[in-house]
């Protein structure tokens, strides 16, 4: 029963972004084309990081350990995920579609192709074999916390760079969430490392961050949209 | 239009991933043991051992588990607590089993030094018995043996206590499965039995012509045992092949000097086959050209030298009043007085119509060579009794004594060959250059219990035969190695070693749980997303907090719902 295990967690973790696509009104706008051009941009984008981590971080022998210097390198080079983000929001052409639909469209391709990139190939040799472990279905939902990431980095980040309008007292705020969430990889793997907490944890952790973030970059957006509307 | 035709390439894509990931497997275990098959072979036609070698099933702790279906599980058990008795009801009922794992108590690594204690001498016991047991019945399942190191011993813990708590593993409960995966064993084609030989040519008087008389000094080095990868056999025969390497680098110092060198030739022979009456032997035998058999004065057989009891035997198959017989055991009787060693003759008469080969000798006395065993065995054995397997440690070995022993075979013989019977010269001596070497023999000892020898699966250049032939050729002249085929009686099947995986595998229930609750999660997701988007937000939530089920029901089948965003 192991390829029902496989399609268990494979639907846990590709089926909400399509469920998203499908359920939302993104479907409606056959907002199809930006999410592949956002997938594209973050494949270029992952490129681009992998290439900067090869060159610039230094790989210690003992893989244990948070090593602060390091850690702090692969997180500014972690930060090019924004400047990605920035690219697939502003720099692509879109297809005239509202600025909600927007951001949602380029967060679904983005969480897409990273959720395809980091957990198929682990999904394909691991979930298929006799062993049972918790570990794919955990990652499942690590994928989901990371939908929800997404979604928020990008509905902050064209607040940031596609809205003219904003109101002053809250412009701070939207960078410091923004700057939450996109340092949130570097706080996971320090809870990982550093602290060693179990992969339970750490998934339950990035679901609650994920929540709350959402929660803020939602209030973010609709005290946002009020002028226009 | 296109966007039907880009569904149907898209769903024969899915179609042709699916096929390819069906056809994949893969091996990814949490753990993998190695483990020994159980020996397989057919007797005169006769299907014997396990006739089995691919494993694929879910373990259990023990033959009373309620709940399980025994046919489809593999039985864990700890070779100290099998009841033979038990087993043996079970099997001779013909009940059907998935596999057996026979746990073996954790190998130290010491080196033998006799003094086992009350506790390896209880487990010695126990390995007999059980050996003897296994290697005479047939199962046609696999029967596997394994170290208990202490990964095995938690998973046995852990599958004991789930049994015990009435959840035995199977395919919809979960647990452990255990997978071997082989091939079925095939016939080993042709089973060689190399002998080795070599000689030390004695001194021939001046102007004499005649062939020198010769003596033989024959060990069978090859084993058998309930795991030909385990059959290592340290007593049964490592301590006889010790013995004669010993014998052959002393009497070559001996011999090297023309002026020491004796009248008699010495022939030292390691033969293979052993266990098989001998087979081995019976094929060198009748290699021998005349000349030689006629000048062979006696053979002196070497098995089982190396317990520490100090009583050895002679067993010979000439009657005892025998003058040429009674000439050797008082050689013997003389040196043993002197190294607190006893030896005892035995007679045991052939009956040439039984094809049961009981001691070595009994094949050179049907081709009417004297000869003698030399063994601290007192019974004969009957056939794969008593050789070399599993119980057979290195431990057994007492260096002490055996050394004693050396001496008294040694000492004997030099008597015989220098005409000095009857007085008490040392030749032997400690301290000179013709002293017994401990570490020579303590090496080949260590050397011996550390390689399995069944003849069959050793092949004509196994690494033991040729380090056994360098050594003769070091010591001895012309040493050189005779190939022979063992006759058909004896079948081998090939497959003695292979990897267990040991996987902690989930339960079919556990997976459809999972997929509920997937599925559930799916389906909430799309509600929500779908009620929160699609249906117009605030007035309608407010006002007609009522019919939203029908009206999201409806606004997913009705766009021209004015309620609805379109």
């Amino acid at each position: 029963m192991t390829f029902f295990h496989f399609f268990n967690c494979a639907a846990l973790t590709f089926g909400p972004h399509a469920i998203y696509y499908k359920a939302t009104p993104l479907s409606e706008y056959d907002t199809f084309n930006t999410c592949i051009k956002a997938a594209i941009v973050y494949l270029t984008t992952t490129f681009l990081k992998l290439v900067c981590l090869a060159t610039f971080v230094q790989v210690s022998e003992h893989d244990t350990g948070f090593d602060l210097p390091q850690e702090l390198l692969k997180g500014l080079i972690g930060f090019l995920d924004v400047a990605g983000l920035y690219y697939a929001l502003t720099q692509v052409s879109h297809r005239s579609i509202s600025q909600t639909h927007k951001f949602q469209a380029v967060a679904l391709g983005w969480a897409f192709a990273d959720a395809v990139l980091h957990r198929l190939a682990p999904l394909w040799v691991g979930a298929k074999g006799l062993e049972f472990t918790w570990e794919y279905l955990l990652q499942g939902v690590e994928a989901n916390a990371h939908l929800v990431f997404t979604v928020s980095l990008a509905a902050l980040g064209s607040l940031m760079w596609l809205r003219k309008n904003k109101p002053s007292a809250l412009v701070p705020v939207i960078y410091a969430s923004a700057a939450v969430v996109a340092s949130m990889p570097s706080v996971v793997s320090y809870l990982r490392k550093g602290l060693a907490w179990d992969f339970e944890k750490v998934v339950s952790f990035e679901l609650s961050a994920s929540i709350v973030m959402a929660f803020v970059s939602w209030r973010l957006f609709s005290a946002c949209q009020r002028p226009s509307q | 239009m296109r966007g039907w035709w880009r569904q149907q390439v898209m769903g024969q894509a899915v179609v042709v991933m699916v096929v390819m990931v069906m056809s994949m497997v893969v091996a990814d275990a949490a753990a993998v043991v190695d483990v020994y098959r159980m020996i397989q072979y057919d007797l005169r036609g006769a299907p014997m051992g396990s006739r089995r070698a691919a494993l694929n099933h879910h373990a259990t702790s023990g033959f009373d588990v309620a709940g399980a279906d025994l046919s489809r599980a593999v039985v864990i058990l700890p070779v100290l607590e099998v009841n033979i008795s038990s087993l043996n009801e079970f099997v001779q009922n013909k009940g059907l089993l998935g596999g057996l794992l026979l746990l073996l108590p954790q190998r130290s690594h010491e080196s033998g030094g006799g003094e086992g204690d009350d506790s390896d001498e209880n487990v010695g016991k126990v390995l007999v018995e059980l050996e003897q047991w296994l290697v005479h019945n047939t199962f046609q399942y696999p029967v596997y043996f394994a170290y208990e190191d202490d990964y095995v011993k938690s998973v046995l813990q852990e599958v004991s206590a789930n049994d015990a708590a009435g959840r035995p593993a199977t395919a919809t409960t979960g647990g452990y499965k255990l997978v071997v995966s082989v091939s079925e064993a095939k016939k080993i084609a042709t089973p060689t039995l190399t002998n080795i030989q070599g000689w030390l040519p004695g001194l021939r008087a001046e102007g004499d012509n005649s062939m020198l008389p010769t003596i033989a000094i024959v060990a069978s080095y090859d084993t058998f045992g309930a795991a030909p990868a385990l059959a290592t056999g340290s007593d049964s025969n490592g301590s006889g092949v010790a013995m004669l390497l010993e014998l052959a680098r002393l009497f070559s110092r001996l011999y090297a000097n023309p002026n020491t060198r004796g009248p008699y030739n010495l022939l030292f022979g390691l033969t293979s086959g052993g266990p098989y009456n001998y087979n081995g032997t019976q094929n060198w035998l009748r290699n021998f050209d005349q000349r030689l058999r006629e000048s062979m004065e006696y053979a002196l057989c070497l098995n089982s030298v190396g317990s520490s009891s100090d009583h050895m035997w002679l067993h010979v198959s000439k009657p005892p009043e025998n003058a040429f017989i009674k000439q050797i055991l008082s050689e013997f009787e003389n040196v043993a007085e002197g190294l607190d060693l006893t030896v005892e003759l035995k007679h045991k008469k052939i009956n040439i119509s039984n094809s049961r080969v009981a001691w070595e000798h009994e094949q050179f006395s049907r081709q009417r060579i004297t000869a003698a065993t030399l063994s601290q065995l007192e019974e004969a054995s009957e056939l794969l009794q008593q050789t070399g397997g599993i119980a057979d440690s290195r431990r057994a070995v007492n260096e002490t004594v055996m050394m004693r022993k050396i001496k008294l075979v040694a000492e004997s013989l030099a008597r015989r060959i220098y005409g000095q019977q009857g007085t008490q010269v040392e030749v032997f001596a400690a301290g000179t250059n013709l002293a017994l070497s401990p570490a020579y023999v303590r090496s080949w000892l260590d050397l011996l219990g550390r390689t399995p020898r069944v003849a069959p699966f050793l092949g004509k250049n196994a690494p033991i035969i040729t380090a056994l032939h360098k050594e003769l050729a070091q010591y001895t002249k012309d040493a050189s190695l005779q190939h022979e085929t063992l006759d058909s009686t004896f079948v081998f099947y090939d497959n003695t070693k292979a990897q267990l995986n040991v996987y902690q595998v989930a339960s079919v229930t556990f997976d459809f749980i999972v997929a509920l609750a997937v599925g559930s999660y799916l389906i909430i997701l799309f509600v929500v997303l779908f009620i929160t988007t699609k249906v117009k937000f605030l007035a309608v939530r407010n006002l007609l907090r009522g019919p939203i089920i029908p009206l999201t029901i409806d606004c997913f089948f009705n766009h021209t719902n004015p309620f609805c965003f379109s």
